[in-house]
């Protein structure tokens, strides 16, 4: 069974004149367990909003989505329980320190007292994150942050992650803690979910790789799928290379 | 975990998490320790020193006529021949110096040529007050038989002019009863010739009205001031630095966020306004400001200010439900600030009100909200007494309000429009384009509905009273007019705007045989268990005059009505605006986020409370659970509609004919008596017999109730 399905997403947003902008257009795909599955593409090309919408935060204008098996729509509460989610741009209790942070989102998810500061002890050695645990979170640097960040999404120890740019303006060691990190949850039989910039770092860490683009897919597949799709090798080309005849095609269509 | 646990999980983290942020810090502690009792010993000595200098402030007095000064000083000589002849009086009597007021000796009298000219220079505050005789010449201290006139003229608007003419006016009066004195010595007469009556006001409030009047609003500043950051903070606070995303994705229900962040608010704001209350009383004992103050009243008890403190305790919770409410609408902190405003204005306005003298605890300012607690905690402080059913009303329309701006507050926070900026604008909350089809009406629109029909209904009610001379039926004529348009019809507009399924809402579905069965039998016996509850409550805590009166009351005006308009006006309109109300609209929405059992308890106690009435509530609370369950489990308004026709339907039938009383034996002259046994025994075995029944497991075949369709 896929980890993740995706059926025919679409989510239109108002606009201030009037009418609706559509951010994700019939988006549908899906993800083996225990896959990393890469979600690219450029700016405003919908990658957020598809996350938000699979972990339920969005509701979808039509279609739905699967996580765990569990409807987002008609079972939130379920889906919340499978799924680790790292939006991006995620902010911390400036006034709590890491591990209390730690401590108390494992207490949301349902952990007892001596269970939750423990599973906040072996997420602060897991990321490295003992040199500044007892730091409030306001204190930190960038990548200091987003380690708590990712931390505070593994509290339940979810089969399914969703990671929305992870290592955005990380530098190179954190930037490898993290990818290390992820790749260990890969191991484990996680499912993850990744939208990234970093067109090598995908190129590293997929399974397979999404291209989104104005809402829509419009390649899918392992990295040696899309190199023959496109002729290009590097992905910095195919994906260049395939967004150019998308538009190609959308200004025929029009 | 349980609700408990995660709302306790919750409260502790953004307990800590606000007491730690220097802004509450210094909101809620520096702010009341350090600068209170600076503004207050600042202000108090700036009063109390000026109101010294003015004292001793050298007067002007100005006159138009050499003869007037001549006369002025004549008058401060007799006064001083007054004070003296008092201060022997005084001596002889009790053997102790008396402390008497300074003559107006220090006073200095210029003479102007023109009374226009002695106008002008006390209108340019040159001189403080200016005299005109009638005539040139004052009588002697002992020459009878002419009333010196004269005429004061001050500029009431300038304190320096008014504290002159004060001083002036008390000089005269003390010379005046010394010429009067000396009058009634030569004819001898005792003083009581002149004063037939003396009255002497006895000042019997305590503590001074003036504090009981301006401390409860006081009051609602504190509490608001202390509410307002932590409210934001919260919510909005929560959005804006983009913790809220992670929040909502963890597997809490919004509610129970909501209700630790509000239980956090509350106590951030009983602590400031505590603390609040704690400095201004060091300061006023500690300080030596009591006297002062008491030289106006009598000071402030102890007692006073730890009842001031209990009454916080309701204000706090209502401010700070409607706080989080409104603060859940908003993404920043300065879109918050911009909601809180008019907020706080709209606060301002009933407990504006409430502050004037005239205003009484009655009527409207019952349910008014804010209002109402401004006026208790006002009598309180009075030390009015005040009926338990006043304080009951105050205190369960507070619990209504507050509990309504909650489940909204869960209802808009972490709303995808709220989360997001980018997703839409907060219009999109209303947009009727944008709501989708709900299969019921949420927890917090239900509940919101109810908390505006309270006072509204109340209202109308009281403005159905009927005045002297009014047929007292009216009141139910006019009940039966408007109960369709308050409990149904305008509810269902509101279902209709929000696209809410009516059938699934208004349970309008046909109900299984048995449940009709069962509805017939605790219809036809209910008022057997009701009855015998009235009679304990009367036997427990006796009963009331005023309830009594009203039982009176109603008796009086169903015998103005005959059988068929009895039936309709008590039975039928009652029984389908009300089902329809209370098992429909409020239970399935209370549904769509609460157990069965709490479901039908709140419903059953929201009941109870629109009737108004105190001592019908434990009947009308049993008689709500027993309905709501009726409906829960047959899916079906019918029921409960039946069942509440036959009981009032008896009601009905039993007021009109008082000889019933006598066939189920019950003595005319006593009707809270208890039933025979025989009666009793029957009547419970048959509404036994309904709630078996009803509670009996569903029969095969009958469409089984999932969670998702049930009532």
């Amino acid at each position: 069974m896929d980890a993740v399905v995706a059926d025919n997403l679409v989510k239109d947003f108002p606009t201030p004149h009037g009418g609706d902008k559509r951010a994700v257009d019939g988006l549908t795909f899906s993800v083996g367990a225990g896959q990393i599955y890469g979600l690219l593409g450029p700016n405003g090309a919908g990658k957020t909003t598809t996350l938000r919408m699979l972990s339920g935060l969005m509701a979808p204008t039509s279609g739905t989505a699967w996580i765990g098996g569990y409807d987002v729509a008609t079972q939130p509460a379920e889906v919340k329980r499978v799924l680790g989610f790292l939006t991006a741009n995620t902010g911390l209790y400036q006034r709590l320190t890491a591990r209390e942070s730690l401590v108390y989102f494992s207490r949301l998810n349902g952990l007892s007292r001596p269970d939750a500061t423990a599973r906040a002890a072996e997420l602060i050695e897991l990321l490295g994150i003992e040199a500044f645990a007892d730091l409030r979170c306001g204190a930190l640097s960038t990548g200091q942050k987003q380690r708590v960040n990712i931390a505070r999404a593994l509290v339940a120890d979810p089969p399914i992650l969703i990671m929305d740019e992870p290592t955005l303006g990380l530098d190179v060691l954190s930037n490898r803690v993290i990818l290390e990190y992820i790749r260990r949850q890969r191991q484990a039989g996680k499912t993850v979910i990744l939208s990234t910039h970093y067109l090598d770092e995908a190129e590293d860490m997929c399974d397979r790789i999404g291209l989104l683009h104005d809402g829509h897919l419009i390649a899918e597949g392992d990295i040696e799928h899309l190199r023959q799709l496109s002729g290009e090798h590097r992905l910095s080309n195919i994906f260049l290379s395939l967004i150019r005849a998308d538009e190609q095609v959308e200004a025929m269509v029009s | 975990m349980s609700a408990p646990h995660r709302i306790r999980t919750v409260y502790w983290k953004e307990l800590i998490d606000i007491l730690r942020d220097r802004r509450t810090l210094i909101a809620m502690i520096l702010v009341p320790i350090v600068l209170y009792p600076l503004l207050m010993l600042g202000s108090i000595q700036a009063v109390s020193y000026q109101s010294k200098s003015l004292e001793h402030e050298k007067v002007i007095i100005g006159v138009y006529k050499d003869s007037h000064r001549i006369m002025v000083q004549q008058l401060i000589g007799y006064d001083r021949e007054a004070l003296e002849a008092k201060r022997r009086a005084v001596l002889k009597e009790t053997g102790k110096k008396p402390d008497l007021p300074e003559p107006f000796e220090d006073a200095k009298i210029v003479v102007f040529d023109t009374r226009d000219e002695l106008e002008k220079s006390i209108e340019a505050r040159r001189v403080q007050i200016g005299v005109v005789f009638d005539g040139d010449r004052l009588p002697d201290l002992n020459e009878y038989g002419r009333t010196i006139k004269l005429s004061l003229l001050a500029d009431v608007e300038e304190v320096r002019s008014q504290s002159a003419a004060d001083r002036f006016t008390a000089m005269v009066r003390r010379v005046s009863k010394r010429m009067l004195d000396l009058r009634l010595n030569h004819e001898n007469l005792p003083e009581a010739f002149v004063d037939p009556v003396a009255v002497k006001t006895v000042n019997l409030s305590s503590p001074p009205s003036i504090l009981g009047q301006i401390l409860p609003l006081v009051l609602v500043l504190m509490t608001i001031t202390g509410a307002i950051y932590p409210a934001i903070d919260l919510t909005a606070g929560e959005r804006e630095r983009g913790t809220l995303e992670s929040l909502m994705v963890s597997p809490v229900p919004v509610i129970d966020l909501i209700v630790g962040k509000f239980l956090v608010v509350t106590t951030v704001a009983i602590m400031g306004a505590t603390l609040n209350l704690a400095s201004v009383t060091a300061t006023v004992y500690f300080g030596g400001f009591n006297a002062i103050i008491a030289q106006h009243g009598q000071g402030v008890p102890i007692m006073t200010l730890v009842l001031i403190l209990l009454c916080l305790i309701p204000f706090a919770v209502l401010m700070s439900a409607i706080m989080i409410a409104v603060c859940s609408y908003a993404r920043t902190f300065k879109e918050a600030q911009n909601y809180v405003t008019p907020v706080i204005l709209a606060v301002l306005i009933p407990g504006g009100i409430a502050a004037l003298p005239a205003t009484q605890l009655s009527g409207l300012m019952l349910v008014m909200p804010v209002g109402n607690m401004v006026l208790l905690t006002r009598d309180f402080l009075l030390g009015a007494t005040i009926p338990w059913l006043t304080i009951g009303m105050v205190l369960v329309s507070t619990t209504l309000y507050a509990a309504a701006a909650v489940a909204v507050a869960a209802n808009v926070f972490g709303k995808e429009s709220v989360v997001f900026a980018d997703a839409a604008s907060f219009s999109s909350v209303f947009n009727r384009s944008l709501i989708r089809p709900a299969p019921r009406p949420s927890v917090s629109m239900a509940l919101m509905i109810a908390a505006i029909l309270f006072p509204v209904w109340f209202y109308v009610q009281g403005s159905l009273s009927p005045g002297p001379g009014e047929s007292a039926s009216d009141l139910l004529w006019g009940t039966a007019r408007l109960m369709p348009v308050f409990f149904v019809i305008l509810p269902l507009l509101l279902i209709a705007y929000w696209k809410i399924n009516v059938v699934g809402t208004f349970s309008l579905r046909a109900p299984g045989v048995k449940y009709v069965v069962a509805a017939l039998l605790i219809g036809a016996s209910a008022w057997v268990p009701a009855h015998e509850i009235d009679v304990l409550q009367v036997h427990l805590f006796g009963l009331p005059d005023a309830i009594a009166q009203q039982f009176e009351a109603m008796q009086k005006m169903v015998s103005e009505l005959s059988l068929p308009e009895a039936v309709l006006l008590i039975a039928i309109v009652p029984a389908v605006c009300e089902e329809l109300f209370f098992r429909g609209l409020l239970l399935s929405g209370l549904s769509s986020a609460a157990r069965k059992w709490t479901a039908i308890v709140t419903s059953a106690v929201v009941f109870g409370v629109f009737h108004f009435i105190l001592f019908k509530i434990p009947v009308t609370v049993g008689m709500g659970v027993v309905l709501a369950l009726l409906c829960w489990n047959s899916r079906s308004i019918v029921p409960s509609m039946l069942a509440h026709l036959l009981h009032n339907g008896i009601g009905a039938y039993t007021a009109l004919h008082p000889e019933w009383q006598r066939v189920i034996g019950i003595n005319d002259s006593e009707s809270f008596a208890h039933l025979p046994v025989a009666v009793l025994g029957v009547g419970l075995v048959v509404f036994a017999a309904g709630l078996v029944l009803l509670r009996t497991p569903r029969v095969a075949g009958e469409p089984k109730a999932s969670a998702a369709s049930a009532p």
